[in-house]
């Protein structure tokens, strides 16, 4: 069969393109990055190993206008498209489908994506959609899905028993197959066909680089390890985790270095390795020698999950880039949130990471709900202190937005706080909930965070890490420094919006 | 509120270091029970075991949703399939809700593994030993067990334990008939 997975161009009127950013959800950019989705890439590389046709359609990232991008899909004329959604380009697809309907009336829509698994008959009820799949295990149910697919049958809609998927029977009749969400063991998933998904796109526009090309590792665990945050998508009881083992990823690190010359490899896992596999993992690049190659890894991590000889192994191990979520700084948030660590810990978890050369990047959030003007000063404070001393290197600041029906989304609901309807407006470009204070102070806080590499301190306390002659700090002063500007100048212009 | 088989995060104060752990006690002791199993090169688990009674740890939590719906526990049979430490959910399920209808499939390496077998009703806990050391008992897994064993479409499946043991119980219920919105999970990590 031949299946397109689409990424098609999705530009609002400031002329901004969507990306995915922090937590995996979308955000506006004028001069967007391009982060390869890595299970949507593991489906096309089963897929394709399958014996079927594949095209990785990332208009985005190849650089499309959407017209261009429908032209092409049209002309390859695919069996089965498969989208990705979330909530605030929701009502972009389902637009979408019936434009691609119009155009390939026998092309089926396959929908995926958190959002719409949670809402699947919402989907099929506002759009041309065949299939909404509500599994996180695209890849595996895509398989299986085309492998029945392809049988021919002419009944299908009525007879297939994959769990998991709401089938379209009628204009506005559906079939739920189950909820069961199976738990597949990852070492049966594909490892990534650079050359399939076209890597070198998605190799040097990520302002997490330090040196190019880069690269996105097949994620070692899916979904994450401690899914209980409320605010994030991999989190529910449709949710299960499973984890890739040591040695098949140092294959493929090793793949990536010797093969296809990457020098920085970032796994996009919700959370990495810890404990006894994160010192293998370590041990083991040490031991194939890739420490010594020039490559930098990178990793998402948890405060509280790492230990000092642990970080210790990972520098060694030639690890840079650590990116740790770091929600607020007051208690009762971290609570709220169900974040499962304390901030008497944070300060020394970043302590272990700076003493052993690493760069903590920090991805804050304001605008909660419940967020009082004490706690959005704690929390400037706070980051302002770690990054003058050199315990935090970059940081990223979002509104914290509900959608895909997290339980911080629902909790929206429930409680009323919601002051919006549209998902349009669920793109992180302001704030959409009742909050204590005017959501001006939310954004007034995001840019004073967005200014601290501006500050002298923060820069005078760059310059003394030159003292230590790593090669990645003087990188970091006088290579990443420039995209980091950009990147930041992009943050504050998109918050123009939620000044309006 | 606590609800019976939820987890939660512990730490030692002086470490800055926590680890996930499902709760043994029931949803309404007044006290918190862990069954925890010491990992030999671990950072946690060794040291809780050297813990003194006075010794401040951090609990945090609680954490996650792999609980018992409280309309179905009257109406439904359950059956707890579990590998090693993975049986502390379905302990503190048992505790919770005495009136339980359930059957438990234990995987254990080693027969002193049976934890507390004695709060569990003799034709309620079956064990699957994969290692005996009492020549008792001969070697076998929980999936065994479990080829064996009457499964019945109208109960409840819940799973805890390892990976492997987790993917290789779904198939074979699976393969016995057993829908897949009947079954629930908690890998250990």
């Amino acid at each position: 069969m031949k299946i397109s997975i689409s990424y098609p161009p999705i530009i609002n009127d400031r002329g901004q393109k969507a990306m995915v950013s922090q937590n995996r959800n979308v955000q506006f950019f004028k001069k967007p990055t391009y982060l390869l989705p890595v299970t949507y890439a593991q489906a096309a590389t089963a897929l394709a190993r399958d014996g079927h046709e594949v095209l990785w359609d990332d208009g985005n990232a190849q650089l499309k206008t959407f017209e261009q991008w429908l032209d092409d899909l049209v002309q390859w004329n695919p069996d089965i498209i498969v989208f990705e959604s979330t909530t605030p380009v929701m009502k972009f697809y389902w637009r979408t489908s019936e434009v691609i309907k119009e155009r390939l009336p026998q092309a089926l829509i396959v929908m995926t994506g958190y959002h719409s698994m949670r809402r699947p008959e919402e989907t099929l009820s506002n759009s041309a959609v065949d299939i909404v799949l509500r599994s996180s295990n695209v890849d595996f149910v895509l398989r299986r899905l085309v492998e029945e697919i392809s049988k021919g049958s002419p009944f299908w809609r009525m007879t297939l028993n994959i769990e998991g998927l709401t089938i379209r029977t009628g204009t506005q009749e559906f079939r739920s197959t189950g909820n069961f969400i199976q738990v597949e063991p990852l070492d049966n998933s594909a490892i990534i066909d650079r050359d399939l998904v076209q890597w070198k796109n998605y190799a040097f526009e990520n302002g997490n680089f330090l040196q190019t090309p880069g690269t996105y590792a097949t994620s070692v665990i899916r979904d994450c390890m401690f899914g209980k945050c409320t605010f994030c998508r991999y989190n529910g009881p449709d949710l299960t985790f499973s984890m890739m083992s040591v040695q098949r990823s140092l294959d493929e690190y090793e793949d990536l270095i010797e093969n296809h010359g990457v020098r920085e490899i970032f796994d996009d896992s919700g959370v990495w390795y810890r404990g006894r596999d994160a010192r293998e993992f370590a041990q083991g690049i040490i031991a194939r020698g890739l420490h010594k190659k020039g490559c930098y890894f990178g990793l998402n991590t948890r405060f509280e999950y790492l230990d000092e000889e642990t970080i210790r192994l990972l520098a060694e191990a030639n690890f840079r880039f650590v990116l740790l979520g770091f929600e607020a700084a007051d208690d009762e948030t971290l609570q709220r949130l169900n974040k499962g660590y304390q901030m008497e810990h944070v300060e020394r978890c970043l302590q272990w990471l700076t003493k052993y050369g690493l760069h903590p990047h920090l991805t804050i959030m304001v605008g909660y709900y419940w967020q009082t003007q004490e706690q959005l000063d704690l929390t400037v404070r706070t980051v302002k202190d770690l990054m003058f001393r050199g315990l935090a290197r970059t940081l990223q600041v979002t509104i914290c937005t509900p959608l895909d029906f997290t339980p911080y989304h629902q909790e929206c609901i429930d409680s009323g706080v919601l002051l919006t309807n549209d998902y349009d407006d669920h793109d992180m470009s302001r704030v959409i909930v009742k909050t204590p204070i005017p959501h001006e102070r939310y954004y007034e806080a995001i840019r004073q965070m967005y200014s601290i590499p501006f500050h002298p301190r923060f820069i005078a306390r760059q310059i003394m890490f030159l003292r230590y002659f790593r090669k990645r700090d003087w990188q970091f002063l006088f290579t990443y420094s420039v995209r980091a500007i950009r990147r930041v100048r992009q943050h504050i212009f998109n918050l123009t919006r939620a000044s309006e | 509120m606590i609800r019976a088989g939820q987890c939660f995060s512990v730490g030692l104060a002086s470490l800055g270091i926590n680890r996930e752990y499902s709760m043994y006690s029931a949803a309404d002791d007044d006290y918190l029970d862990f069954l925890i199993r010491v990992v030999p090169d671990g950072v946690v688990s060794p040291w809780l075991a050297k813990c003194k009674v006075g010794d401040h740890v951090e609990i945090g939590g609680p954490y996650g949703d792999f609980c018992l719906l409280e309309e179905q526990v009257k109406s439904k049979e359950y059956v707890f399939i579990a590998t090693g430490t993975g049986i502390a959910p379905f302990h503190s399920f048992v505790k919770s809700f005495p009136t339980l209808r359930y059957h438990i499939y234990h995987g254990v390496r080693h027969e002193d593994e049976r934890y507390d077998i004695e709060h569990y009703a003799p034709d309620r806990y079956s064990a699957a030993v994969s290692r005996p050391r009492l020549g008792t008992s001969r070697s076998e897994r929980v999936t065994n067990l479990l080829e064996q064993a009457n499964l019945k479409n109208d109960s409840l499946y819940y799973l805890c334990g390892n990976q492997k043991m987790i993917t290789d119980t779904i198939a074979l219920l699976l393969a016995k008939g057993i829908p897949g919105g009947a079954i629930f999970t908690e890998t250990f990590f």
